[in-house]
């Protein structure tokens, strides 16, 4: 039984690491802007990560987790010189605990001109019930 | 001297094909490592603002904007005066109790003169629009053959 019933938003730190070894280009990532709206029936998690096409997108859901992370397609150019840069080339990753709250084998994932949409539905177990009188 | 327009009145502005401080660079990183910070204890909702980036070639200046979700009809793109505008608006679908909601973002990058302000051209790919700005012949380094006798 998990004390909440909702989804915790973390960002990965060094330090929280697990025991597996992360690949070198994932020892930096930022953080993606996100929202997370929430209905009787579900969770609504609307992940910002431009720049990211389909191929280099991975939802992970394990143990109360759900990982997302979302590479660049785009690389610099050779012969392409910055001069001045906002962004960061880093891949996005952002990781919600959701402590059971999301039932991962129904989770609906569409990705759309960098915005990621996933609809997490809730368990029958923690939906709202009507209990009826006699 | 350029007169530089800007929407973001706190954001430092971004000035394109302009000579630029050799700390420019220095400072930008460091205050992206500051938002990167205190971006975890603010409120998550997808920013108002959006990131652009200035690149160079020879021949071309490249601005890439995210401008993730919005759709192609609603990115107008405008080069006037020697300034490049991005406007956008990012409508977000309606959801459950809600009603469409559309927010407009748009910002003004200064370009320098040697721009060919009529071959500018747009494309946006996974939410991240790349204009592409040719530079003018004179701009270009030009290599001239001297005949030595």
């Amino acid at each position: 039984m998990s004390l909440f019933n909702t989804l915790i938003p973390s960002s990965p730190r060094p330090s929280s690491l697990r025991d597996e070894q992360r690949s070198a280009d994932l020892v930096h990532t930022v953080k993606p802007a996100y929202e997370i709206k929430e209905t009787p029936e579900a969770f609504g998690v609307t992940v910002h990560l431009p720049g990211v096409a389909k191929d280099g997108l991975e939802v992970t859901a394990e143990s109360g987790q759900l990982r997302i992370l979302g590479r660049r397609a785009w690389k610099q150019p050779e012969g392409w010189t910055a001069l001045h840069r906002e962004s960061a080339a880093e891949p996005f990753e952002i990781i919600f605990e959701h402590e059971h709250a999301v039932e991962t084998d129904k989770v609906a994932a569409e990705l759309r001109d960098g915005v990621l949409r996933l609809s997490l539905p809730k368990p029958e177990a923690i939906k709202p019930r009507r209990i009826a009188v006699n | 001297m350029n007169l530089i327009r800007y929407s973001y009145p706190h954001y430092r502005l971004a000035s394109s094909a302009l000579p630029r401080s050799p700390w420019a660079g220095l400072e930008s990183e460091i205050s992206r490592l500051f938002e990167n910070v205190v971006s975890d204890y603010s409120a998550a909702v997808p920013p108002t603002r959006f990131p652009v980036d200035i690149y160079e070639d020879k021949a071309n200046t490249y601005v890439r904007a995210e401008l993730p979700g919005v759709n192609r009809d609603d990115i107008n793109v405008e080069v006037t005066d020697g300034a490049l505008t991005i406007a956008a608006t990012r409508k977000v679908p309606a959801g459950h109790g809600e009603g469409e909601q559309s927010v407009a973002i748009n910002r003004v990058l200064s370009l320098g003169e040697d721009v060919q302000s009529d071959k500018v051209a747009a494309a946006y790919e996974n939410g991240v629009l790349t204009v592409t700005l040719p530079k003018r012949e004179q701009a270009q380094p030009k290599k001239i053959a001297v005949a030595v006798k």
